[in-house]
């Protein structure tokens, strides 16, 4: 067995290191496979906020159900968005209601939905970051192709770039997220690196993510900002062109507010002028909805790094899996549920 | 929902794909990929294929920490 990389983060007897794994899946990765109980007491792991179901406003979930009651649409979604709470129910709750929800896998399948049943006004709710934003893009540019005018997409799409910038004092270094790096390549990265962020890009299994913190270990006791791509089985150093062609052709990027953090401009995707016939907020006239989170909850906090789950009032007490205050303990890559499944304090 | 998905192609066809994910077989876009083939292993998000990859995570993390300590 190769320990060199367990060997260099248990070696490590330099000043202390806070590494940011920003992706969900990584949080839960991490616990899964015990790698914070491994780590010596100078190298601490935080929790960012790589999840999109978490960073994406109560506000959000309130659009959809008015579009689902009031203007009587289909909403096809993700399935862990159906119990993200919104200022006064969740979306299963307006199912309750006699709102029409279908579950997707993918956006593919929901404007072959849309296709197959003219008679219904059909939105697909569109949360995810670089990995996600393709395939709504190309739904969406199906919808135009095939002619099928009753889509369109409620919009909360976010990229990763700005939010990095935003949490760079948060963290010595990030583990990026894999798969968001599959899409953006490592120019970006190699940008932040310019501007003195550093980070190493991550694949999941257990030895990627050991191989990655000695790479972080090793390069902090070097002293230079740094971007490293150790998941190169997976991320291109170009990334994925034709996926960012597509993104261009029917996106552009917009302010965006993300749960917790806050506005950032230029950190949020929505539909371009030529694909505004698919866009949910105008072919419905959608008000603008400033949704109202449950005071108790501190997700945002946690998404930030600030604090732990443990740390926060309501969490393994009224909020659980089964019954979530905050979208952090809804979603299967948040930080409560991850805590909640393996380590409640 | 952003939770990548190792697969197999099983075969192609007018830009889709069928794959093999640890025994479980959908149909996914292989549109944004344009050096793809049966056999090749692809990473899936939100039904389509994002990148070609290959599953030699422990030959690449064994080069890494090689190229680490050299």
């Amino acid at each position: 067995m190769d320990t060199r990389a367990l060997d260099i983060i248990r070696g490590y007897n330099g000043r202390p290191i806070r590494v940011m794994e920003v992706c969900g899946t990584h949080t839960h990765a991490i616990f899964k496979f015990g790698i914070r109980n491994i780590l010596p007491d100078n190298i601490k792991l935080i929790s960012g906020p790589g999840c999109p179901v978490c960073v994406t406003e109560t506000g959000f979930i309130d659009e959809a159900i008015y579009l689902a009651m009031e203007k009587g649409v289909t909403i096809t979604t993700f399935g862990d968005l159906v119990r993200v709470p919104g200022t006064e129910m969740n979306l299963a709750g307006a199912r309750a209601k006699g709102a029409k929800l279908k579950i997707v896998y993918t956006p593919l399948d929901a404007v072959q939905y849309a296709k197959d049943h003219p008679e219904e006004k059909v939105v697909f709710l569109s949360v995810g970051f670089e990995t996600t934003v393709p395939a709504a893009c190309l739904a969406v540019k199906k919808a135009k192709e095939w002619g099928v005018s009753n889509f369109s997409l409620l919009t909360a799409n976010k990229t990763m770039d700005e939010a990095y910038r935003v949490l760079k004092r948060s963290a010595d270094a990030f583990l990026y997220p894999g798969h968001v790096s599959a899409i953006s390549g490592m120019g970006i990265l190699r940008e932040l690196r310019d501007e003195g962020i550093s980070g190493v890009v991550c694949g999941f299994t257990a030895d990627e993510i050991l191989t990655a913190l000695a790479i972080i270990v090793k390069k902090i006791e070097k002293g230079d900002p740094f971007a490293e791509n150790a998941y190169p089985r997976v991320v291109a150093d170009d990334g994925a062109p034709i996926a960012r062609k597509l993104i261009a052709e029917t996106m552009q990027p917009c302010e965006a507010t993300w749960r917790g953090i806050g506005t950032i401009p230029e950190s949020g995707l929505e539909l371009n002028g030529e694909y505004e016939a698919f866009d949910a907020r105008k072919v419905y006239s959608v008000p603008e909805m400033h949704g109202r989170p449950n005071k108790a909850c501190r997700c945002g906090d946690v998404l930030m790094g600030r604090i732990k789950p443990h740390e926060c009032p309501v969490f393994g007490k009224v909020c659980t899996p089964e019954h979530p205050i905050g979208a952090c303990m809804v979603s299967s890559e948040g930080t409560c549920s991850a805590y909640y499944k393996y380590d409640l304090g | 929902m952003c939770v990548g998905l190792p697969a197999k192609i099983v075969s192609m066809k007018n830009g889709t794909a069928v794959v093999d994910a640890t025994g479980a077989r959908r149909e996914i876009s292989t549109e944004l990929l344009d050096n793809v083939e049966p056999g090749d292993f692809v990473m899936v998000h939100a039904g389509i294929a994002i990148a070609k990859i290959t599953t030699d995570d422990q030959e690449e993390t064994k080069n890494l920490m090689d190229a680490l300590e050299a």
